[in-house]
């Protein structure tokens, strides 16, 4: 599941997502100079609490986490060998604390707005002439493509265990790739027939400054 | 809304040559399009395909003029997004954004529409439809059928004067083709579908069957649809 997002109105999803990454970059602050573990379990708890008012589906994504706890154990470890057991679970509650937090705001904000929100951020690139927008369509174009892919990969998956394909998956590549050039070549071709990615960034400048039409 | 909404207008070739990667593809093609509702048919390498895209600009051709509703798609395939709705035969590789609401307000926000404003009509659309509920979905949770409303719905938006719909519903079942065919058949807009399933052009005014880049035959579905199946039988193609 790459499209992380949860359908549903929560409080969480009313809030503007300029507002939750700033609460976010917030507590990253806040919690850095904390040394007592008791406040930091609080954070924990009421960041796990607050998954639990989002609801079920926001709860479930928990279990998804799982993947990251060898990963926290082997910091744990590491850290508890070279500096001690304090601090140890210190650094381990805190990232924790962070990365779900991070990742309820991923949970409950919608692509276009978490892009709106961040989209200021990059707008010293404009100086280099980067257009900016297109670096936002390029993250959703992304997002929206990675199922879509994952779906060919399995497609040629079966393809090459319904012929008894055998080990050397590696071949499958070159089939991945060109397969993939014909989606990109399909869906330029959506994109343009729907009026491109270049209109837009002209038409809201126009908007601005209040010329058009 | 940038686009002024006809249905009346009518799609001309004149005199219009194509070629693509060196092979000629269509070779003098002149047409005139009045009717409201035209299928076109042909085997495959025929040159269907390439005709719709030189209506919408994504072809370019070679030499002669088209003129669509009044309008030249010499403009290029942008310009011409206001005025000719394109499906085509894989959603997939036509949904470019990952939840339905997004998916449905780009084009109207590419026609220079406020975000705000194109929430409204998408809102409106999917209440007009029945899917309320669709607005936060995710699309890669619909189906193959439901991926393919979405992207009517995302054209409908735009208030096309044409449709075009390249072999629309070749990877659908019989009911949801029977479903989106009603939705289709009460459009406004004068619609051109390219489809291998024949009985889907029972009703449509006009069948044009194009053979080796040349329209073959031309006439109402009673005529030209028997013809094209007994040809179909007789030819060896494999």
């Amino acid at each position: 599941m790459i499209s992380l997002y949860i359908a549903q109105k929560s409080w969480l999803h009313r809030l503007s997502a300029g507002i939750k990454l700033l609460f976010l970059a917030a507590i990253s602050l806040l919690l850095y100079p904390v040394e007592q573990p008791s406040v930091l379990l609080l954070f924990l708890i009421a960041t796990l609490l607050a998954y639990a008012t989002v609801g079920y589906a926001a709860l479930r994504q928990l279990l998804a986490l799982k993947t990251l706890l060898p990963l926290f154990a082997l910091i744990f470890l590491l850290q508890w060998w070279s500096v001690g057991f304090a601090p140890a679970a210190l650094l381990v509650m805190r990232m924790l604390t962070l990365i779900l937090l991070a990742n309820l705001i991923t949970l409950t904000t919608r692509m276009d707005d978490m892009m709106d929100a961040v989209m200021p951020l990059f707008a010293p690139l404009r100086l280099l002439k980067i257009e900016t927008r297109r670096i936002a369509f390029a993250v959703t174009l992304l997002i929206r493509f990675i199922p879509v892919l994952m779906a060919v990969v399995n497609h040629l998956l079966d393809a090459w265990k319904a012929r008894g394909g055998g080990r050397k998956l590696w071949r499958l590549v070159i089939p991945l790739t060109i397969q993939s050039i014909r989606l990109s070549d399909s869906v330029a071709e959506a994109l343009a027939a729907r009026g491109g990615i270049s209109s837009p960034l002209t038409q809201d400048q126009l908007h601005q400054k209040g010329s058009f039409r | 809304m940038s686009s002024e909404f006809s249905a009346s207008g009518s799609i001309v070739f004149d005199q219009v040559s194509l070629s693509r990667n060196a092979h000629p593809v269509l070779h003098d093609l002149c047409l005139q399009l009045n009717e409201r509702r035209i299928g076109l048919i042909g085997h495959n390498g025929s040159g269907k395909s390439s005709l719709v895209r030189l209506i919408n600009g994504l072809l370019q051709p070679d030499s002669g003029n088209i003129d669509v509703h009044g309008r030249s798609p010499r403009s290029g395939p942008e310009k011409m997004s206001a005025h000719v709705g394109f499906i085509f035969q894989n959603p997939d590789h036509q949904i470019i954004f990952p939840t339905v609401e997004e998916e449905l307000s780009f084009g109207l926000m590419n026609q220079g529409v406020s975000k705000k404003e194109a929430r409204q009509q998408v809102a409106d659309i999917l209440a007009k439809h029945q899917r309320s509920d669709w607005a936060d979905k995710a699309v890669h949770s619909l189906s193959d059928g439901q991926k393919q409303l979405v992207c009517i719905l995302s054209v409908l938006l735009m208030q096309p004067g044409v449709m075009i719909l390249d072999e629309p519903f070749s990877a659908l079942d019989l009911p949801t083709r029977y479903q989106l065919m009603d939705l289709l058949s009460q459009l406004p807009q004068q619609l051109l579908m390219i489809s291998h399933e024949l009985d889907t052009l029972e009703t449509f005014e006009r069948i044009i069957w194009l053979e080796q880049g040349q329209v073959f035959q031309d006439g109402p579905p009673d005529q030209v649809l028997p013809a094209y199946q007994a040809a179909a039988r007789r030819l060896q193609t494999l």
